[in-house]
């Protein structure tokens, strides 16, 4: 136990050594963090996932069959995933419907990722999911579709002078 | 009119010295809760603590839902501790269906875990700087988390409630290169949380205003059951990772650390001497951990128990003791779950307490309880 002077002095010297250090702010939106891959992804034949962020969902309408799984596996969790009917017709999606995501629902946990058998449903990096509207946060098949832009290149950088990111 | 009505609402006959203050529910504190203390003067003559303001019925919900879609809501008590809240629920479900988990699976458990219980202790401080009003322990605390929060998201993908355990290992493995970033961020982030020492714990304005405040005893911590950082504030070195050791705990060099004097001070020293010890875990279980290998067990659609059957599992995690009973009737949702939780058990050291405390101390006292109010009420 320190005597109160030198505490004092201590305490403030230790404050003080950070006019020195770098700063750990990260400045969003001008700086992005980077994150590990493409996002969430999950091999069915292995019963694994790959890492990656837990953001917006991509559906490949080559691939979904239709067959609700993901559906299934939200009603317990959110109920943010509603089969809808889409124009198009696909040889293997023969009542034609498709995942409809409502993110004013999903907790991004990732578990329709997970029920996808056929490698149709994949997570994105992209969080930036905010609107003005409850509509505009129900998102259909067509706009899952779309493969989103991320310019994401901000990481933690551990220097003598403090962490930053860089 | 003699109607039984709760302590906080019923007429009492009371000395004219003596004045009924309310304390929340609404406070700049983390959680709804309400303490009804008795006032003569300056000091607090009696106190009751009145939690369940953010109750959710988790319980009841985990029996409509079956063993996989429980995991999102089952993390939600306390989303800063998110893996360890789980961790009982999981090891309870797999010794339900009996499967055997992966060994780089524990591995990767332990450091999620480990993490999990930096990122709490590290919210935990801050709000407990404020309460002191001492705003420097608010940001660097508040800030350094960012360094565990990113190796988290790294492995999971979510910033907060990371939804990785399921019942036969983690969701995915680690990222390619994790070993080395984890080992980077975790030994700048002990170096940086030694330099708390000078700023906060060895600061004569802290030592002033939480030594020999709230004493608890060696023998009223046993009585009262209190568990976790309380328990070991007081003497008593029982710590789930080394008496009951589960996943891979048995197999490293746990060391928790343990305080005599039984007071705010020591209460709120605990979690960051557990902090520097859980950064020695991590590189422990980097070290160990095998270097390829499955992470999890492929599980039937729907899982279900065999007939009735029941299972209570421990696990030590950032609030002490948490312990999980699920009761299986072979159907896919379980018939009954119930958690045992840390925080509530420490809840009940409060108005022990603080009789006879300045109403001043109340604050330091009531959150060096690392009392946690939506997992309380759960």
């Amino acid at each position: 136990m320190t005597n109160t002077a030198t505490g004092i002095v201590r305490a403030l010297n230790s404050g003080i050594k950070h006019i020195a250090t770098k700063r750990f702010t990260l400045r969003y939106p001008e700086e992005k963090l980077k994150f590990v891959g493409d996002g969430y992804q999950f091999d069915p034949s292995t019963g694994v996932g790959i890492a990656g962020l837990k953001g917006r969902h991509m559906l490949f309408h080559d691939h979904c069959t239709g067959c609700q799984l993901c559906s299934i596996a939200c009603e317990g969790v959110a109920e943010a995933i509603a089969m809808v009917k889409v124009p198009e017709e696909q040889k293997q999606n023969k009542k034609s419907i498709m995942p409809q995501i409502d993110y004013g629902k999903c907790v991004f946990c990732g578990l329709c990722v997970d029920a996808c058998p056929f490698y149709a449903l994949y997570m994105t990096n992209d969080y930036e999911l905010s609107s003005f509207s409850k509509e505009g946060l129900i998102y259909t098949p067509a706009q899952l579709a779309v493969k989103p832009y991320v310019e994401q290149d901000s990481e933690i950088v551990i220097t003598k002078n403090g962490a930053t990111h860089g | 009119m003699t109607a039984e009505l709760p302590p906080g609402l019923a007429i009492q006959k009371v000395d004219e010295r003596i004045m009924t203050l309310n304390v929340g529910p609404q406070h700049p504190g983390s959680g709804h809760m309400r303490i009804v203390v008795q006032i003569d003067g300056d000091y607090i003559v009696a106190c009751d603590p009145d939690p369940g303001y953010v109750h959710r019925g988790e319980e009841k919900m985990a029996e409509y839902r079956n063993y996989i879609t429980n995991i999102p809501h089952l993390e939600r008590p306390v989303i800063h501790d998110s893996c360890n809240v789980l961790y009982p629920y999981v090891l309870g479900v797999e010794e339900l269906l009996g499967i055997e988990v992966p060994e780089r699976a524990k591995y990767v458990r332990v450091i999620c875990s480990e993490l999990n219980r930096c990122i709490y202790i590290m919210y935990w401080l801050a709000i407990y700087g404020i309460f002191l009003g001492h705003s420097t322990m608010f940001m660097w605390p508040a800030g350094d988390r960012e360094l565990l929060i990113d190796l988290m998201e790294k492995i999971s993908g979510a910033r907060v409630t990371h939804a990785h355990f399921v019942p036969g290992g983690v969701r995915n493995d680690l990222p390619p290169n994790f070993e080395e970033v984890c080992l980077r961020q975790v030994n700048y982030f002990e170096k940086r949380i030694k330099e708390y020492a000078a700023v906060f714990y060895d600061n004569p304005i802290l030592i002033s205003r939480t030594q020999d405040t709230g004493v608890l005893s060696r023998e009223d911590a046993i009585r009262l059951g209190t568990t976790g950082s309380v328990l070991r504030a007081s003497g008593v070195n029982y710590d789930l990772r080394q008496k009951e050791p589960y996943d891979v705990y048995d197999e490293l060099d746990v060391h928790s650390p343990v305080m005599k004097e039984g007071d705010s001070y020591a209460r709120s020293k605990i979690p960051w001497l557990d902090m520097l010890e859980s950064c020695k875990i991590i590189r422990q279980a980097l070290e160990k951990m095998p270097k390829s290998g499955s992470v999890r067990v492929k599980l039937k659609p729907n899982p279900k128990g065999k007939g009735l059957d029941s299972v209570y599992k421990r696990v030590e995690s950032g609030r002490g003791s948490l312990g999980c009973h699920i009761v299986s009737d072979g159907k896919v949702e379980p018939y009954r779950l119930k958690l045992s939780v840390g925080s509530f058990r420490n809840l009940i050291a409060l108005p022990y307490l603080l009789k006879g405390e300045k109403l001043g101390n109340m604050p330091s006292v009531y959150w060096s309880l690392n009392y946690w109010p939506v997992e309380a009420d759960r």
